[in-house]
């Protein structure tokens, strides 16, 4: 109840952020402009206007979630509201639960706004109602979330900025796992193929949530892979989350 | 005097912006221009630019697809030569194994500039990550059949094209067809009225009219001279 209270506060909080509504007019302009772009190709025109539909989502919800999280903890102890709230009955866990939450539910509203935008025009363009997405943007959230507990968790012991850069680097090699882990198996020799291996499996796989090329493309995505990668992504949220609890718990206040 | 600052930042504005405008158009006039038919920089292979795109491999896809259509468009409206078409739809592709449009439209773009070799290297690519559509082997067995006129290769492929799912009607009869040698003229004019039939892209729409005419005349002449029919090889706009 208690971690509701400060996700809903949070909530209020984010919404009157102003870089929420500039992204959120960015990412619809970037939708809406993909039939501008689409013009220019001979082919493939409702693949260009997904592609890019989906891709805007993902970017600007990873901006949102990265510049408005980077903040969530730092600035109440840097404003000293934070004092307020810790002399109250309330944990520090339920604290960080609850900031994370609240940027969680705000992200949600973000997407469903964007993939609305989104499913309209390529339902549109299609003459049909196209479903097929709610699958690739429903794992865009879940990957959306890891990002977020990456910036609560750097919220917890840094400043925005510094967060800011560390959640953006994660970020983008998380988005690479997979890309490293093939250069490693290319070029590299066995040590160093031990080592990424390594790394991979520490590594946030960000790209292990993204299923929008086959969806895209009208492959099928297995059941059982959507499951799993909603479970990693779920797992590793909640990995984050322990962390960032356990930073946040021990560290000085005064 | 909120309405006199108003007012002069609203002449500042017009006075900034139409003079930047007026700028950018005398830069314009003494700079090289960029232009869509402009040959590509150096393109980088597609293990470059997948890192660079941050795991986004479909829309950098799409990007690059965009910049081969506007430099096929450019040449075909001019010199109508295409020495980086090749290596544009290549790493199109690559970045996106699954961009159908990319390999049959770009196949046909290769076709349209001669280079068959290249022509036959995207529609087996595409065929090796696309095994289960119809759509790539059936095109690579028309090029062989309207453009080489090699009839062995293409009953070959249209044979693989009749074996998979979603395969269009016609395509046991053209089997039937080749596998006789008969017919070879009206085999080739039904290709390109199926193709006609069934595309939604009005640049093929158009490709395949102007061959229609092409061996219309062409049997018309045939029949005129009631010469043997020739060969179907031959096709595409130049």
């Amino acid at each position: 109840m208690r971690t509701a209270v400060i996700a809903f506060n949070t909530f209020r909080e984010a919404i009157r952020d102003r870089i929420l509504y500039s992204l959120l007019i960015f990412a619809l302009a970037m939708i809406g402009g993909s039939v501008l772009l689409a013009t220019l190709s001979v082919g493939g025109e409702v693949k260009i206007i997904k592609d890019l539909g989906l891709a805007a989502i993902g970017l600007v919800g990873t901006l949102i979630a990265i510049f408005i999280g980077v903040g969530l903890v730092y600035k109440e102890i840097e404003r000293r509201t934070l004092y307020t709230i810790i002399t109250k009955p309330i944990r520090r866990a339920e604290f960080v639960l609850g900031k994370f939450l609240g940027l969680a539910l705000t992200l949600a509203v973000n997407v469903a706004i964007m993939a609305a935008g989104l499913l309209l025009l390529a339902s549109t363009m299609e003459a049909r109602l196209a479903w097929e997405l709610l699958l690739p943007v429903g794992l865009t959230f879940l990957k959306l979330l890891v990002v977020t507990a990456i910036a609560v968790l750097f919220s917890t012991f840094s400043a925005p900025t510094l967060s800011a850069i560390f959640s953006l680097g994660l970020v983008a090699v998380g988005s690479l796992a997979e890309d490293l882990k093939l250069f490693a198996a290319t070029f590299g020799g066995p040590l160093l193929q031990a080592a990424v291996s390594a790394v991979y499996l520490v590594l946030p796989n960000l790209a292990s949530l993204d299923v929008g090329a086959a969806v895209v493309h009208g492959r099928p995505v297995p059941a059982a892979a959507a499951t799993l990668a909603a479970g990693y992504g779920l797992a590793y949220t909640t990995a984050l989350l322990a962390v960032a609890v356990w930073v946040f718990q021990y560290r000085d206040l005064k | 005097m909120r309405l006199r600052f108003q007012t002069a930042c609203l002449a500042v504005l017009l006075v900034a912006v139409s003079g930047a405008a007026g700028l950018l158009r005398a830069l314009d006039d003494i700079r090289p221009q960029v232009t869509a038919e402009a040959e590509p920089p150096w393109l980088p292979p597609a293990a470059v630019v997948r890192p660079l795109f941050l795991g986004y491999h479909a829309l950098a896809a799409d990007l690059f697809w965009i910049r081969t259509v506007q430099y096929f468009g450019g040449h075909i409206q001019t010199d109508r030569r295409y020495p980086h078409l090749y290596r544009l739809v290549d790493l199109t592709t690559s970045l996106d194994p699954h961009f159908l449009d990319a390999y049959q439209l770009g196949g046909l773009f290769l076709v349209i500039g001669r280079a068959y070799p290249e022509a036959i290297a995207i529609y087996r690519k595409g065929i090796e990550h696309n095994p289960g559509r119809w759509e790539l082997p059936h095109d690579l067995a028309r090029m062989y059949f309207l453009e080489l006129g090699d009839i062995p290769a293409a009953l070959e492929w249209f044979q693989r094209t009749d074996g998979l799912p979603g395969r269009p009607h016609y395509v046991p009869r053209f089997v039937a067809r080749l596998q006789a040698r008969l017919g070879l003229v009206e085999a080739a004019l039904e290709m390109w009225e199926q193709m006609l039939e069934t595309t939604d892209n009005e640049w093929v729409r158009e490709t395949a009219e102007q061959e229609i005419r092409k061996l219309r005349a062409r049997q018309r002449r045939a029949a005129g001279a009631a010469a043997p029919a020739p060969r179907p090889g031959g096709g595409g706009p130049r």
